[in-house]
């Protein structure tokens, strides 16, 4: 065997794909060419390389899938009732319901912002050649604030077929404490594609506060949320809980975090209504770094009337 | 009829074939992690990996009916999995969005970075020769055929034989050994720098 035809095969001897023969060939010649030696050992460490970049799901993506595809089949199971599977039909209805596709939706925007326009009555579905005619004719063109061409596919002999993503809207109502209002409330305040939206829901949440569920929700709203505006109605709603241990670490964590003064007066006012040991150091640090006067007075006078240093040393 | 706890896989394909939803469901967890991983691995986006899944596994739901223990049940599986996959990266190719990042209203996002790397290291840098390394791997797989790709990525990350992987791809054993020796050939071109 020669060099350059050992070289050619390195690929396929380290996978374990050659045949008897040919592998005896290649490590026979690696035992004669050093060389080739170092060919294979460049190979491998590529091999190596090649592993390191595998991209793991993870697992978490893979309890999601699991989760909606049993949601999926759930629909199925119910919708072939009665009807043999594989049968028409109830499939259609399963599949065109479900292939949903929000890849047009910004970035990481798409997961979240899927599951709350799904949940708001919006929906977007992969239309059906057919019903596409359909569709078509009664709507005249393409409406582009509420359809999207996917993708065309040409199907020979002059034909293509085009694929368009389409938004309906569903209009429901009920009783603000109704938990399957709180439910979409809930996912409309995650909705990081309308902060709007998010404050609006935050707004309507706060009232029913009582709730373990909105409150956490509240209190994620007011360490996540990239809007003042949503955070600030979110602080609203979690000012009757000041006193709760939990409340009161998050509220902590955004007085030293958050980047607007608006927040951060509000959270000092609602945490020096009771003084505790613990805000001492919070508030010693806060100082370091506080530039906003209303604030640097609240923590001065607080760290006073505690008997406590107004700087760390 | 609920599957037993332990049935061998033509019992659990059998049993799903009646219409026993447990079953299917062990029948799905058996080989789910592997799908989405390929999926994963060929689309680099997490949610095009996710309908991927979705769809391979409805459509297996659809068609168990069909299935005749042919061949193997992973080979037919694979069969579908890979035809959606195949299908995924020719559409992306037609509309020329190989790119990973998107445009976000906080700027530019890769959504892969959303997709853990296999293995995160702690020194800086060596992180970032690796970063280098891994940005260049990944151009050089999009550059490849989608059937490259995919033979590439069943044989390398998934492990399988190449004759499997003919029998997945609809082709004969010497058809995807040649895609995987282009493949490897085309990595080693582009990867002659740095390994």
């Amino acid at each position: 065997m020669t060099c350059e035809e050992a070289r050619k095969n390195l690929p396929l001897f380290l996978y374990g794909e050659l045949s008897f023969d040919e592998e005896e060939l290649v490590e026979g010649h690696m035992d004669e060419c050093s060389a080739c030696r170092t060919a294979l050992a460049r190979e491998k460490a590529m091999f190596r390389a090649l592993d390191e970049a595998e991209a793991v799901p993870a697992p978490q993506q893979l309890e999601e899938s699991r989760a909606e595809l049993r949601r999926r089949l759930s629909v199925a199971g119910r919708m072939a009732q009665g009807a043999p599977l594989g049968g028409s039909g109830w499939w259609d209805k399963v599949r065109e319901g479900f292939t949903i596709r929000f890849h047009f939706a910004p970035g990481i925007a798409q997961v979240a912002g899927a599951a709350a326009m799904l949940a708001l009555g919006f929906f977007t579905a992969r239309v059906a050649p057919n019903s596409f005619l359909g569709n078509w004719h009664s709507a005249g063109m393409l409406d582009p604030a509420t359809s999207r061409v996917r993708y065309v596919e040409p199907l020979g002999s002059g034909r293509v077929q085009v694929v368009i993503d389409e938004t309906h809207q569903r209009v429901l109502s009920g009783n603000v404490d109704d938990q399957g209002i709180q439910r979409l409330l809930l996912t409309a305040a995650k909705d990081p594609s309308d902060a709007g939206l998010r404050v609006e829901s935050v707004d309507l949440l706060k009232n029913n506060s009582q709730s373990a569920e909105i409150r956490s929700a509240l209190v994620y709203a007011l360490e996540h949320d990239t809007n003042a505006g949503v955070r600030l109605k979110a602080l609203d709603g979690l000012k009757q809980f000041a006193e709760d241990p939990d409340t009161r670490q998050a509220l902590t964590q955004v007085l030293l975090t958050d980047e607007n003064p608006g927040v951060r007066t509000q959270v000092i006012d609602l945490l020096v209504q009771r003084h505790t040991d613990a805000m001492v150091g919070v508030l010693q640090e806060l100082l370091e770094k506080e530039d906003n006067g209303y604030i640097r007075m609240r923590c001065q006078k607080v760290l006073q009337d505690m008997n406590a240093s107004v700087e760390t040393y | 009829m609920q599957a037993a706890v332990r049935m061998d896989e033509p019992e659990l394909i059998r049993a799903a074939q009646q219409g026993d939803q447990r079953a299917f469901e062990q029948l799905v967890r058996s080989y789910d992690q592997s799908v989405l991983r390929l999926a994963t691995n060929l689309l680099r986006s997490p949610e095009e990996a996710n309908d991927i899944y979705q769809e391979a596994f409805l459509r297996v739901y659809k068609n168990l009916h069909t299935f005749r223990f042919d061949c193997s049940f992973h080979t037919w599986l694979y069969r579908i999995v890979s035809n959606l996959c195949l299908d995924a990266l020719r559409k992306r190719k037609v509309r020329r969005e190989e790119s990973s990042v998107v445009e976000t209203s906080d700027g530019p996002l890769d959504r892969m970075d959303a997709v853990p790397e296999r293995r995160a290291d702690s020194d800086p840098e060596r992180s970032y020769e690796s970063r280098q390394l891994k940005q260049r791997i990944q151009e050089v797989l999009g550059g490849l055929s989608p059937r490259e790709r995919a033979v590439f990525e069943m044989r390398h990350y998934q492990g399988m034989r190449l004759r499997t992987i003919g029998e997945v791809m609809g082709t004969s054993e010497e058809a995807a050994k040649n895609c995987l020796f282009r493949a490897t050939q085309k990595m080693r071109a582009a990867l002659g720098d740095f390994v």
